[in-house]
């Protein structure tokens, strides 16, 4: 450990690990430190069950749920965009490889208690039974035009100036009414409140297509879930840090950040060691007086014997629960994944209910997620503060991630970790570069 | 499944840290030993795939390094997924790193549980006069694990002895253990990787290995 090294990397979630292997690539010396024994932090996937159980200081199941390390069970739920920025990120850095995946079964929208399929083309939007009519023909048309629409392409905007009007001005353009504005934001477009309203319209219609464009990757949703949970996405970012020459130390706690001249760090110390660096690179509960809290995330674990009612029996699922439709100002999350990831036993689901916390009563706040879910067999409910960071990093050469925020995806992750490495090394990452040929050598 | 593929099998290799796997996997891609452990030989190789024809038959050995990552840490748990077939490798003039052999076959049973178990005594050069795992241990340990271990092999990398023949008889084993189980695989549905080459491949088994 007494050694100095070019950034000395904090916790081993997943941003920490994309960011090690980023830095690792790009030619820097890297230590990776971690104060558990496991990979992953936060973004690590329980396994086996009793260990969870143990967690949350429940008894243990017994043989209930079947083989114990069967199970893989996420602490965070999220899905992966299949043309999103994760997705990306893997392909560049190849590792891919490491990984197999899943697609997600359904999509489906909460809308006056019940759900329904989300529609995202022309032929689902006419046969879906959350509009009337009317309303289709309307939806329909709007589709065509965020289908259409190319952004260096004037012509294609139809009278319409995406950069200055904003997103509730293309809504009544097409005369769409506050139902289908609903779950379009939210279920199409992804938002997680309805600030993007006032927002230029550009933004809502590049989410739309990211969502289209994923759909039309791997067909059925435009969500992939790793085989093997979650867990597996810090471990393959470790493992491509590693190959590129980065050092790692498990079980290693951090007893201080060692700060020179005008509190820039040099170094972090663990016992009477002291490694030197010249960046850190961390998440939020290594440098408790460097965050502030932003928010709450409330997330509630469901062990389940059967599917969720209403989606075709699919093995997996998300739903979302629009904020308007349960008066709320932030959407409630619903994801089902099973055995068929190799996350539960044979027969087992794992439902995930998670949201921005609002009140003081956040478990009453996930009861229209939880109701989707029954009956449930076993509930494990962590309330979590959602920290950031209260500089950017630059002074203190002391770089900090955002906890996990309550999305179902990895889109906010990844646009943080490519601001931090932004930050830390001066150069945007460049996503153009994606290296083919990792994808061909196993040919 | 119309395609003809040759199956990919994934080896992977355990051990201690010094042992040699490195060596192994080194001498696996292009049949060379450097004296001194010089990591920035293999630094960014994580993997490399080998064609065997065993009888009719032909099989693509994806041979895994771990990259290292044993040396202050422990291997991550995704290094074992997928493979179905482990090398427990250790050194015949260091005792201390065959004890620590039922250790590394912990991880494999309980994350890569279908996987061949195979173990190789390294370093048989450096052993000739005085070994310190002598045979008699190999085999106590084989029978103590019951039927888990496939098979043994003796290895020295710096002479190249016994490296080929092992990788050889591996590739033949997985074969015989394979022929059955890849029929019934062909029935389940598949995971897949993805691949930037396969972007925008509607093809509606996209649920098929596209690797």
């Amino acid at each position: 450990m007494n050694e100095e090294y070019d950034a000395i990397v904090l916790g081993t979630g997943l941003k920490e690990c994309i960011l090690s292997g980023m830095l690792s690539v790009s030619g820097k010396k890297v230590l990776h430190i971690d104060r558990n024994k496991y990979y992953g932090g936060e973004s690590a996937s329980i396994t086996p069950l009793e260990e969870l159980f143990q967690r949350f200081n429940v008894e243990s199941p017994g043989e209930k749920y079947g083989r114990g390390r069967d199970w893989n069970v996420d602490l965070i739920p999220k899905f992966l965009m299949a043309n999103g920025q994760l997705v990306k990120l893997l392909i560049h850095t190849g590792v891919t490889r490491y990984l197999e995946f899943k697609s997600i079964e359904g999509s489906y929208v909460y809308k006056g208690g019940k759900i329904a399929k989300v529609p995202v083309d022309q032929k689902e939007a006419l046969a879906s039974d959350l509009m009337g009519m009317f309303e289709k023909r309307r939806f329909r048309n709007f589709l065509v035009y965020v289908q259409d629409f190319k952004e260096d392409d004037p012509k294609t905007w139809k009278d319409f100036d995406p950069s200055k009007s904003n997103m509730q001005a293309l809504y009544d353009k097409f005369g769409l009414d506050k139902n289908t504005q609903d779950f379009t934001g939210h279920a199409l477009a992804l938002f997680r409140d309805d600030e993007y309203l006032n927002e230029p319209a550009a933004n809502t219609i590049r989410r739309i297509k990211l969502y289209s464009d994923s759909l039309a990757r791997y067909g059925k949703s435009p969500y992939l879930y790793p085989m093997y949970g979650l867990g597996e996405l810090p471990q393959g970012f470790a493992r491509l840090s590693a190959i590129y020459g980065g050092t790692y130390m498990l079980d290693k706690p951090i007893d201080e950040i060692v700060l020179g001249e005008g509190g820039k760090v040099v170094g972090v110390r663990s016992g009477d060691e002291v490694a030197k660096c010249k960046q850190i690179y961390c998440d939020p509960s290594y440098v408790p007086d460097r965050v502030r809290k932003k928010g709450k995330v409330i997330r509630c674990i469901c062990i389940l014997d059967h599917p969720v009612a209403n989606t075709k029996d699919a093995l997996s699922t998300q739903i979302i629960i629009p904020q308007k439709q349960v008066g709320r100002k932030s959407d409630i999350y619903v994801s089902l994944v099973s055995y068929t990831h190799q996350v539960a036993a044979k027969g087992w689901f794992v439902g995930m209910v998670s949201t921005t916390v609002e009140s003081d009563q956040p478990e009453n706040e996930i009861k229209p997620g939880l109701d989707l879910l029954e009956p449930i067999a076993q509930k494990f409910i962590t309330i979590s503060d959602y920290l950031e960071p209260i500089d950017n990093g630059i002074d203190s050469q002391i770089f900090i991630s955002e906890s996990y925020d309550a999305t179902t995806h990895f889109e906010t992750t990844c646009l943080d970790v490519l601001d931090i490495f932004k930050r830390g090394t001066g150069e945007d990452f460049d996503f153009s570069k994606i290296k083919h040929e990792l994808g061909d050598e196993d040919q | 499944m119309a395609t003809v593929r040759i199956p990919k099998q994934k080896v992977i290799l355990c051990g201690d840290y010094g042992v040699g796997k490195s060596s192994l996997f080194r001498r696996f891609t292009n049949n060379t030993f450097v004296t001194d452990t010089d990591r920035k030989s293999t630094l960014g190789l994580d993997h490399i795939d080998r064609d065997y024809t065993v009888g009719d038959k032909q099989i693509k050995l994806q041979l895994w390094d771990t990259g290292g990552m044993e040396r202050v840490a422990s291997v991550t748990s995704s290094y074992y997924k997928f493979a179905e077939g482990a090398i427990l490798v250790f050194a015949m003039d260091n005792a201390a790193s065959f004890h620590s052999l039922s250790q590394h076959l912990l991880d494999i049973v309980t994350y890569a549980e279908n996987a061949k178990i195979f173990i190789c005594g390294n370093k048989s050069d450096l052993a000739e006069r005085e070994p310190q795992v002598s045979d008699a241990e190999v085999e106590a340990f084989c029978e103590q694990c019951h039927s888990l271990i496939s098979a043994t092999y003796k290895t020295s990398c710096k002479t190249s002895d016994g490296v080929e023949e092992m990788f050889r008889d591996i590739s033949r084993i997985l074969v015989d253990a394979n022929r059955s189980k890849m029929e019934l695989q062909a029935l389940e549905q598949h995971s897949f990787k993805i691949d930037s080459a396969a972007e925008a491949d509607t093809n509606e088994e996209s649920s098929q290995c596209i690797c």
